[in-house]
């Protein structure tokens, strides 16, 4: 059962990375747009 | 410029015989293509020997023999109007369509004379059982239809970018692939005994869906020249 | 703003509803779950594939560079997918049948797609005018369109089939317990939602950079 669990923590931890690279590279765009 | 029926088939008659001709002038395309096929046929034989009793094996190697050799020499054609600059002077003369179809026909030649060469000399080096020549050369002819079209198609758009040989055999291998796979499939079970209509179907139709394609796309390849 | 935070908890409630809340396929074990993850991946692959193809041929009839910017950012996009889709296909191969790759129907068609992909892409590496590097691309996206049936029903017919296809078809039918597909089209969706995103978001890149190249050639002239 715990591993399962662990593999399940590390898809959400890849996820919320993934996430954050979009949302930081989003901003950047954002910026360079208003250039 | 030209674009009704009788010129155009004049024009792509002269782009071929222009093909021809300057290919016969030096016959580097030719001698370079037939040296590239003897030799992996050679390397091939060598490294794997006589495959009398696996019809699976020489279907794979003769349809790999005749791919490279394809991919090593079919792209020239256009190649050669880049670097001599004569494109813009063909433009004049005809319209993209009929050039490319000039070209593709010369291709097409070429492939057959490639294997007039390298077949029996496959069918000698490698022990291959006699085959059903009515299905062998109804395999040989279509997939030789479709190859020469595609690779046609490809070589125009490789002749205007800075790539060359690796490009071309890349950018034109999934587009062979299809061919590959129904050539193999079929050349395997004509030494098998099984029919092979499934195949030749598809092939037909790979080749009769490219040659569509091409008459739509070749009007878009040659803008700015 | 919202959206994206929707975004966010929606994979991120799906991912964890997928390892505590849906059970698992009887056949498949303990590796049920990838298939949350490898059948979106490969279904937002051909979605991208189709979209740079679509933009591809609006290229061709209009000329608009923004149709080029759409294929193009699709292709990248399309390519990370097809890798992800591919490589966790083989892990789930090896996994239930001892063997990363075996040349089956769906393994060669995904590797067809990433040559395709790669084709595309290595292609507009080797032109630089942003004008002649879209219509040539262009051109060869319509080549491509034409094979890529053709491979979908050649390799059915000429090689042998390991795919779990009594459970999933991922063409048609989910033939499965409610829970997991529940789970699976909710993930789809959430695949779909995050491929628009970053798709949105390499155009706009795309965009930026061609404003950047005018800017500075129309600077230079002299």
């Amino acid at each position: 059962m715990s591993g399962n669990l662990v593999v399940m923590a590390v898809a959400l931890l890849v996820w919320g990375l993934l996430f954050w690279y979009l949302i930081r590279l989003e901003r950047r765009v954002a910026d360079l747009e208003k250039r | 410029m030209p674009a009704s029926g009788s010129s155009s088939g004049r024009a792509v008659w002269a782009i071929l015989r222009k093909e021809c001709r300057s290919e016969w002038r030096t016959r580097y395309g030719l001698n370079a293509a037939l040296l590239f096929a003897v030799t992996s046929l050679a390397s091939t034989s060598f490294a794997v020997g006589r495959m009398s009793d696996r019809p699976d094996v020489l279907a794979a190697l003769l349809w790999v023999v005749l791919l490279f050799a394809a991919l090593a020499s079919l792209a020239h054609t256009f190649v050669r109007e880049t670097e001599g600059h004569t494109m813009v002077l063909m433009r004049l003369v005809a319209s993209p369509t009929a050039i490319a179809m000039g070209k593709l026909i010369f291709n097409l030649l070429f492939l057959v004379s490639i294997e007039l060469v390298t077949l029996p000399l496959f069918l000698a080096f490698m022990g291959a059982p006699p085959p059903r020549w009515g299905a062998l050369l109804a395999i040989l002819a279509l997939a030789n239809v479709a190859l020469a079209a595609a690779a046609t198609l490809v070589a125009a758009v490789i002749a205007q970018t800075r790539g060359r040989g690796a490009l071309f055999a890349g950018v034109s291998f999934p587009v062979l692939l299809p061919v590959l796979a129904a050539a193999v499939s079929g050349t395997r079970a004509q030494w098998s005994g099984a029919p092979v209509g499934a195949e030749l179907r598809l092939l037909a139709a790979y080749a009769v869906a490219l040659l569509a394609a091409s008459l739509l796309l070749y009007d878009h390849l040659w803008e700015d020249a | 703003m919202i959206g994206r935070a929707l975004l966010l908890l929606w994979i991120a409630a799906w991912i964890v509803a997928a390892f505590v809340w849906a059970p698992l396929v009887p056949v498949l074990g303990e590796t049920t779950r990838v298939l949350y993850f490898h059948i979106p991946a490969a279904w937002v692959t051909v979605l991208a594939l189709g979209w740079s193809m679509i933009h591809s041929l609006l290229y061709l009839k209009r000329r608009n560079l923004e149709h080029d910017h759409q294929a193009a950012a699709a292709a990248e996009i399309g390519l990370m997918f097809c890798v992800v889709a591919t490589v966790s296909g083989a892990l789930w191969a090896k996994a239930m049948w001892g063997a990363y790759w075996n040349w089956d129907p769906r393994e060669t068609s995904i590797f067809f797609l990433l040559l395709i992909y790669a084709a595309y892409l290595a292609l507009r590496s080797a032109i630089d005018q942003p004008e002649r590097r879209a219509r040539l691309a262009a051109v060869y996206s319509a080549i491509a369109f034409v094979s890529v049936p053709f491979l979908i029903f050649v390799v059915p017919r000429i090689y042998f089939s390991l795919h779990p296809d009594p459970i999933i078809n991922p063409r048609g039918k989910v033939d499965m317990d409610p829970r997991i597909r529940v789970v699976f089209f909710a993930l789809l969706l959430g695949f779909t939602g995050l491929y628009f995103w970053v798709q949105s978001l390499r155009v706009r890149v795309a965009r930026v950079e061609h404003r950047m190249e005018e800017r500075r050639g129309s600077g230079n002239v002299g």
